[in-house]
């Protein structure tokens, strides 16, 4: 049995009267991916902004100590930022980084939170970034300007930064929205290696459960702010999960199948609904 | 390929600074009353005054107020993420130009006073600026703009009541002139304070590099990565902001300068690191020295000094625009 990483309990709070997240827990362990599926507009997002202490809620996000045998867990709500920073680090949907710099400096920002405030990065950390850089295949583009980069490129440059900020916790808010598809693949496996070597953990947003079944060892289903289903395709029975699933995509059909490398994949059949224009045939996402 | 930037880059510093040494030594031995190197050192008495009193202070004023303007440039344009961004956002100009004219109605237009008057009116703009974006409930740097957008409007109506009340003969014309800009009044007596809080800001700017290019991103990545935003933001653009206010309260309004020298810059060496924050600070020294050497020997009467910013900036920059499209 894995160890748990963090504890999320109770979250509340959201934007006014018109939208609320309405008392969601759960946990993840170490080593594994998360996924959060949901429509448009059902707190994805804000769940990861309140993960991120960058929304104020009710409720705590407790993430557990790396010595193990310390007791109390790190109330992620009362950390200072900088320390919060080190814990956890935070993959946005399209970077906002709209001003052109160096690929190197992107990463060596991963620095920050260790640094002080007017020290700058030594050679050693500048190595570590070049290292990460030329890991995920980008050796090539220390010093171009970030801006030129593509989009799968992007998303790697910041991935190289998560990684020398060595955090516990990595964040994604849909991750999958700005890449192609060999490239979200390619991305996500990445990803889902790291955390696992490292035992960390990393939550992400979702939009395409066929992405999500790959990778995630547990899925948290989201409908209008609350909490509606939790599944972890390794193990549930498939018709568990197709009605689980069934609640935030309409009726669904999971089969089981084996890719190339023989291990058990699942492939989501989209079921029309009786409602919809006939005449459109059945969307299948591979 | 990275050894190739390397050499690129310190090519463009070193020939910058180069440019930078000539117009210095040029600005000091051009203008009105001819000047050469055998008077001076020949002891001539009336050489000397020349010199020490009048160029020297107005070539150490134009390179160094040419620095301040271009680094400050850099920092608001990756502070308020915009390419277009400048000291008149945070409503500094009109600020300082209030201050000038408001000493020149009430108190004299003796230059001393100008300059303490526009110092202290750019500084009260920006603090009011700054003050209330931080009242604000959002603290996003679209609050400063648009706090800056209300208190620039605020000087300049201010301004222009202060024009309708000035003598049209007298007062009028001196506070037109200083807006316009010209280092025609720069002495040695009134370059001290503001070189110094110039200096000031341009070190703490330059020590806080690293965040300044961490602020440069999205807010919310940008508090992930460990910065207090709202504080830090606040205490860039102060110092940004004091380098610009202690310049134009000497110089009056100089256009152009810290928008198109940090774009000069980063279009040379095709980056925007650290060598383009002084690339940026060489440019505007050249540019500020150009211009105000043009300002003074074009014409039998001195010329302000923004009219010859921008008739050298702008072409080169089209120059560079039209050299090589966009980044590579």
């Amino acid at each position: 049995m894995k160890e748990t990483l963090l504890t999320v309990e109770g979250l509340c709070g959201g934007y006014g009267a018109h939208f609320a997240l309405k008392d969601i827990s759960f946990a993840i362990k170490k080593g594994t991916l998360t996924g959060l599926l949901g429509a448009n507009g059902s707190g994805k997002t804000t769940l990861l902004k309140m993960l991120c202490q960058q929304m104020k809620h009710e409720g705590t996000c407790v993430l557990s100590q790396k010595e193990a045998d310390a007791q109390e867990g790190l109330i992620l709500e009362q950390l200072s930022s900088r320390r919060l920073a080190r814990l956890v680090s935070y993959i946005p949907q399209r970077t906002g980084i709209t001003v052109s710099m160096a690929v190197l400096d992107v990463v060596l920002m991963g620095f920050q939170p260790v640094l002080g405030l007017l020290e700058r990065p030594g050679r050693a950390q500048r190595q570590q970034a070049q290292q990460a850089l030329e890991m995920l295949g980008l050796g090539a583009y220390v010093q171009r300007d970030f801006l030129s980069l593509s989009e799968g490129q992007k998303a790697l440059v910041l991935l190289a930064r998560t990684l020398v900020e060595d955090s516990r916790l990595l964040i994604l808010d849909e991750p999958d929205s700005a890449l192609d598809l060999p490239n979200r693949y390619g991305f996500l496996s990445r990803i889902a290696g790291l955390i696992k070597e490292r035992e960390s953990g990393g939550i992400l947003s979702l939009h395409d459960p066929q992405l999500a079944l790959h990778f995630c060892h547990q899925l948290i289903l989201m409908k209008e702010g609350r909490l509606v289903g939790r599944i972890c395709p390794e193990v549930d029975p498939l018709p568990e999960m197709e009605a689980a699933l069934g609640q935030i995509y309409g009726p669904v059909t999971l089969v089981e199948c084996a890719g190339r490398d023989k291990r058990r994949r699942l492939a989501l059949l989209w079921e029309q609904q009786k409602d919809l224009t006939p005449d459109r045939g059945q969307e299948e996402e591979r | 390929m990275d050894s190739y930037r390397r050499y690129k880059r310190t090519g463009w510093l070193a020939a910058a600074i180069l440019l930078v040494i000539g117009a210095f030594i040029l600005s000091l031995f051009l203008g009105k009353y001819p000047l050469g190197l055998a008077d001076l050192l020949a002891g001539d008495t009336q050489a000397g005054k020349v010199f020490f009193t009048l160029r020297l202070p107005r070539t150490i004023m134009a390179v160094a107020g040419g620095f301040g303007l271009g680094a400050a440039g850099w920092v608001y344009q990756m502070v308020f993420r915009n390419p277009l961004a400048a000291p008149d956002v945070v409503g500094v100009s009109s600020g300082a130009s209030a201050g000038a004219a408001a000493a020149i109605l009430f108190l004299s237009a003796a230059p001393a006073l100008v300059t303490a008057g526009a110092f202290i009116g750019g500084l009260l703009a920006v603090l009011l600026a700054l003050g209330l974006s931080a009242l604000a409930p959002g603290k996003g740097h679209g609050t400063i703009v648009l706090a800056g957008v209300a208190v620039h409007s605020l000087a300049q109506t201010v301004l222009m009541f202060l024009k309708l009340a000035a003598d049209p003969e007298k007062e009028l014309a001196s506070i037109e002139y200083w807006i316009m800009g010209s280092l025609n009044a720069v002495t040695l007596t009134k370059i001290g304070v503001p070189l110094l809080v110039c200096a000031a800001g341009l070190v703490v700017l330059f020590l806080l590099y690293r965040q300044i290019q961490i602020l440069s991103v999205e807010e919310g990545e940008a508090r992930l990565l460990g910065v207090s935003v709202g504080r830090m933001r606040l205490l860039v653009l102060l110092a940004a902001t004091l380098v610009v206010t202690a310049v134009v309260s000497v110089t009056g309004l100089i256009s152009f300068v810290g928008l198109l020298a940090p774009h000069t810059a980063r279009l040379l060496i095709r980056e925007n690191g650290k060598t383009a924050l002084w690339l940026g600070g060489l440019v505007g020294s050249i540019l500020l020295c150009g211009a105000d050497m043009l300002a003074r020997s074009v014409a039998a009467a001195e010329l302000p000094v923004s009219i010859f910013t921008s008739l050298l900036g702008a072409p080169f920059l089209i120059y560079l625009m039209m050299r090589r499209g966009g980044w590579e």
